[in-house]
């Protein structure tokens, strides 16, 4: 084969490399806007003022996600008031004391560990922990499984943040004779403050959609309920039971709420990649 | 008197004074008379390395003190000794002693936070806060200070007007102090620094980040400044030194190698090494 | 003139002294707090399956018994559907993910690479339980009316593989749910790697093609070798997260305590299982079985995960020298 020869067979395999990476991303957008689809030609006959209204109806009554989205609601609320403080604790730590520290790298490690691991497992341990000790399954419960989820997140984008604040302005706000609590606190959070909020967000976009640590710590109810002692209703599991049934009012139901958890987190992460970028502007 | 020298053409000049360098016989005597501060033998060693090897000088009351060198020479190691922000970095130490109207800074029982209270610092970088501009200056005051509303205004505005910064702001002050210009924000940080009223200030080539224009205009805040401060500058603007300083110490490579007054260091050094630098041989 | 620098309140410095303290105290308190906790799952899940394995011993992870009824369980079926899917998810995700991971970082034009990246990363924000749903209603179907009749025919004639293909069309099984599971982690190895691939120092792909080589070259001999660790350490961490996720999988496995040649049967997955029958576990053996099959999912996460995460501190580690 001359030259010419061995440059063209080089451009062909070349030509076949690119398509093939083309296509795959056209692949990946195309199942993007197969799900979004999907889920909008589906879940949009359900949307309506009832959805949120009225509440889960049994089998073959019409009805809303009224307690569905209420429970959602408190307990990702009340997942990412308890976990996000720890969380932040615990990034400050490996950010401004964890230097020289043999905990430290221990305590990184472990946190991406469990910022992967099998969220049905952080169930099964609220279960054992909370659940069984009460006697009951309880939207505490919901929430605590769902915090257990958010710390990792908060940690790893705490560290992240505080990280990238220069030392010089640790080093100027030091010089001016400040402790070392209000530097981290009054200085460096508030020059990290929109990147911290960003893994907030991010968080919640995460434990929006979870369903399998709720399957065994809150698992469901039908009714309205604001009582944080008992099972409540949320969105996951309310799809998850709805979805499987073979019924069709509950099934629209379920495209709905499925709808909703998705655009909430789609918007939640737009947002949070807006401010992340925005916060990163040159002034 | 000096003896023996004959001025020729070919006779290095200074370039800052423009006068022949004339090499005298006799050593020049600096005044010591009740120096503010006194540097005592001080070595400094990071991971093992010895940055500074055996300083001794002495800094007076409402003068200015240049340090001049190569880079690397350890100028800002030493200015940094002296208000003990190395401690920040794990590995770092200084030996030796630092005599603040008598008292050992260095010693074990100093508490960092109010020495760093009476030692300013403004740095090369400037490093406004993420705050307003009436906060980046109250910050420092409000540290140790309590003060009423009006009492506070007045301390901010006192502050300004020293950093020649007033005129400019005083109708935006409460707008974000990232907001200002690199040179108005060098000047904020020398408002903030004086605001705490320190007695000593130490100043790491505040101008070298900065335009010709905001140069000049820190260089004369500088001049101001001498009448009520002791002031430590480190530079590696010859020209800068020569202008704005009473005494001058030259170092190379972690040592002092020449200290004294300005018109004698730049006219007539004694040692061979400084008139090389001073004359632009090494950089 | 004395010093002021030993100041009249000396209270003041003692009590800041004091705050720093305890700040500095809590946050490694719960610092310590994440070890504690990962501590406190381990224990849970021992604790759980304690009478599980006390009872079958061993032999739990090789019995394919699965008898609610005799109190008799076994792990097999959960253990081999987990693998398999896995496998499935990694042979359909990896090839993908790279394929996007090259477009965004060498053929992307660099105006649509950040919102194409951004789209990408939205699909990998979808929860589990919308896969899930999108699998048993659009993909499932699909892929019993058009997909799976053509592989029967095919595939299932070839020797060898052929029994890989057998059986009839359910759109349901193993290979949907290593078709769902691999469209899931696709994106986030995808994300990761284009991250990894952008640690790739500009001046060693400029000169690569200066000398005049084409874009594939670049990637394969220079790119994907500077990057092979982080590579790896992508997938691993995309194995970790396959291995582990349950909506999807609930959805589209069939829920079959078997294990059966073929790709297109159903079958079922450690999380699956803890999904659909937790709730009415009842009895001392059935939950502690559950319980036992938890802590082995999480022993094979944990090592993948643990894996994924050395070779990527061993990349940072080289990328910072």
């Amino acid at each position: 084969m001359g030259v010419a020869g061995l440059y063209n067979r080089r451009r062909a395999v070349n030509g076949v490399y690119l398509t093939l990476s083309i296509t795959a991303t056209l692949i990946g957008l195309l199942v993007l806007f197969l799900i979004l689809w999907t889920l909008t030609a589906n879940g949009l006959a359900a949307l309506s003022t009832r959805l949120f209204t009225e509440m889960t109806p049994p089998p073959g009554a019409s009805g809303g996600l009224a307690n569905a989205i209420y429970g959602s609601v408190v307990m990702t609320a009340v997942a990412t008031l308890v976990g996000t403080p720890i969380g932040v604790l615990t990034g400050t730590y490996l950010a401004e004391f964890g230097a020289g520290s043999r905990v430290a790298p221990v305590v990184r490690f472990v946190n991406d560990i469990l910022l992967s691991a099998p969220s049905i497992i952080i169930g099964l341990f609220v279960y054992e922990l909370l659940v069984v000790p009460m006697g009951k399954f309880s939207a505490w419960a919901g929430a605590a499984a769902l915090a257990i989820i958010v710390i990792p997140v908060v940690v790893r984008t705490t560290e992240d943040m505080l990280r990238l604040v220069p030392g010089s302005l640790r080093e100027a706000a030091i010089a001016l004779g400040t402790p070392q609590w209000k530097v981290i606190v009054m200085v460096i959070y508030r020059a990290a403050v929109q990147g911290m909020l960003t893994g907030v967000m991010l968080a919640v976009a995460r434990i929006a959609g979870e369903t399998a640590p709720l399957l065994f710590t809150a698992l469901n109810n039908q009714f309205w309920s604001v009582n944080m002692n008992a099972p409540m209703a949320n969105l996951p599991v309310v799809i998850f039971q709805f979805a499987l049934s073979p019924y069709a009012d509950w099934q629209t139901l379920a495209w709905g709420g499925a709808l909703l958890i998705t655009v909430t987190i789609l918007l939640l992460n737009i947002l949070a990649r807006f401010l992340a970028s925005w916060s990163n502007r040159t002034p | 008197m000096s003896a023996d020298i004959t001025i020729t053409a070919e006779t290095p000049r200074a370039p800052t004074l423009g006068r022949p360098i004339v090499r005298p016989q006799e050593p020049a005597v600096v005044a010591q008379t009740s120096p503010k501060v006194v540097i005592k033998d001080v070595r400094f060693y990071y991971k093992g390395y010895e940055a500074l090897k055996g300083i001794n000088l002495a800094l007076q009351d409402k003068r200015v003190t240049a340090f001049i060198g190569p880079s690397g020479c350890g100028k800002s190691t030493l200015l940094r000794v002296l208000n003990r922000i190395y401690e920040l970095y794990p590995g770092q130490r200084a030996t030796g002693e630092v005599l603040v109207d008598g008292r050992n800074i260095l010693d074990a029982g100093q508490d960092l936070n109010l020495l760093r209270a009476k030692i300013g610092m403004v740095f090369q970088k400037p490093t406004p806060f993420p705050m307003s501009i009436y906060d980046n200056i109250a910050f420092g005051i409000r540290l140790y200070e309590r003060l009423s509303a009006s009492e506070l205004d007045e301390r901010v505005e006192h502050a300004l007007r020293r950093a020649a910064l007033w005129d400019e702001v005083k109708d935006k002050l409460r707008q974000s102090g990232l907001s200002l210009s690199g040179g108005q924000q060098q000047r904020l940080c020398i408002a903030r620094a004086v605001a705490v009223k320190p007695e000593i200030l130490l100043l790491d080539e505040p101008a070298s980040a900065l335009d010709p224009i905001s140069t000049q205009r820190v260089e004369e805040l500088i001049a101001e400044l001498k009448s009520d401060y002791c002031i430590a500058i480190v530079t590696h603007n010859m020209q800068q030194a020569a202008r704005s300083s009473d005494y001058t110490a030259f170092m190379y490579l972690g040592e002092l190698v020449e200290f004294g007054d300005t018109e004698a260091i730049f006219t007539h050094p004694r040692e061979k090494r400084t008139e090389d630098y001073i004359t632009g041989r090494f950089g | 003139m004395a010093s002021t620098l030993t100041v009249a309140s000396p209270r003041r410095p003692v009590r800041q002294h004091l705050q720093d303290a305890l700040f500095r105290g809590a946050t490694r308190a719960f610092a310590i707090g994440v070890l504690v906790l990962l501590g406190g799952i381990v224990l849970s899940l021992v604790l759980g399956a304690t009478a599980a394995f006390g009872t079958f011993g061993w032999g739990f992870l090789t019995s394919v018994a699965w008898n609610p009824v005799k109190d008799d369980f076994g792990a097999l079926p959960a253990i081999y559907g987990t693998l398999m899917t896995s496998l499935i998810a990694m042979l359909i995700g990896i090839p993908l993910a790279i394929g996007i991971a090259v477009f965004l970082t060498e053929l992307c034009p660099p105006a649509l690479r950040r919102p194409i990246g951004t789209l990408i990363e939205l699909l990998a924000a979808i929860p589990s339980i919308i896969y899930g749903i999108w699998g048993l209603f659009v993909l499932a179907p699909f892929l019993q009316l058009h997909v799976q009749p053509f592989l029967i025919d095919t595939l299932g004639e070839v020797p060898i593989i052929g029994p890989l293909f057998d059986g009839p069309p359910l759109g349901l099984g193993i290979l949907t749910a290593g078709i769902i599971l691999g469209v899931m982690v696709l994106p986030f190895i995808a994300a990761v790697t284009r991250d990894v691939f952008l640690t790739v120092p500009p001046m060693l792909r400029e000169s690569a093609y200066g000398v005049g080589a084409t874009t594939s070259e670049v990637i394969s001999h220079i790119v994907l070798p500077y990057t092979r660790a982080g590579v790896v350490g992508a997938i691993m961490l995309g194995l970790g997260r396959a291995l582990g996720e349950t909506m999807a999988v609930t959805f589209v496995v069939g829920n079959a305590h078997h294990i059966r040649a073929s790709l297109l049967a159903p079958g079922t997955t450690i999380s699956a299982t803890l999904a659909n029958e937790f709730s009415e576990a009842v009895g001392r053996l059935y939950p502690s079985s559950l319980f036992a099959l938890g802590a082995i999912l999480f022993v094979i996460t944990f090592i993948v995960l643990a894996a994924a995460k050395l070779l990527l501190l061993r990349l940072e580690k080289q990328g910072a020298k």
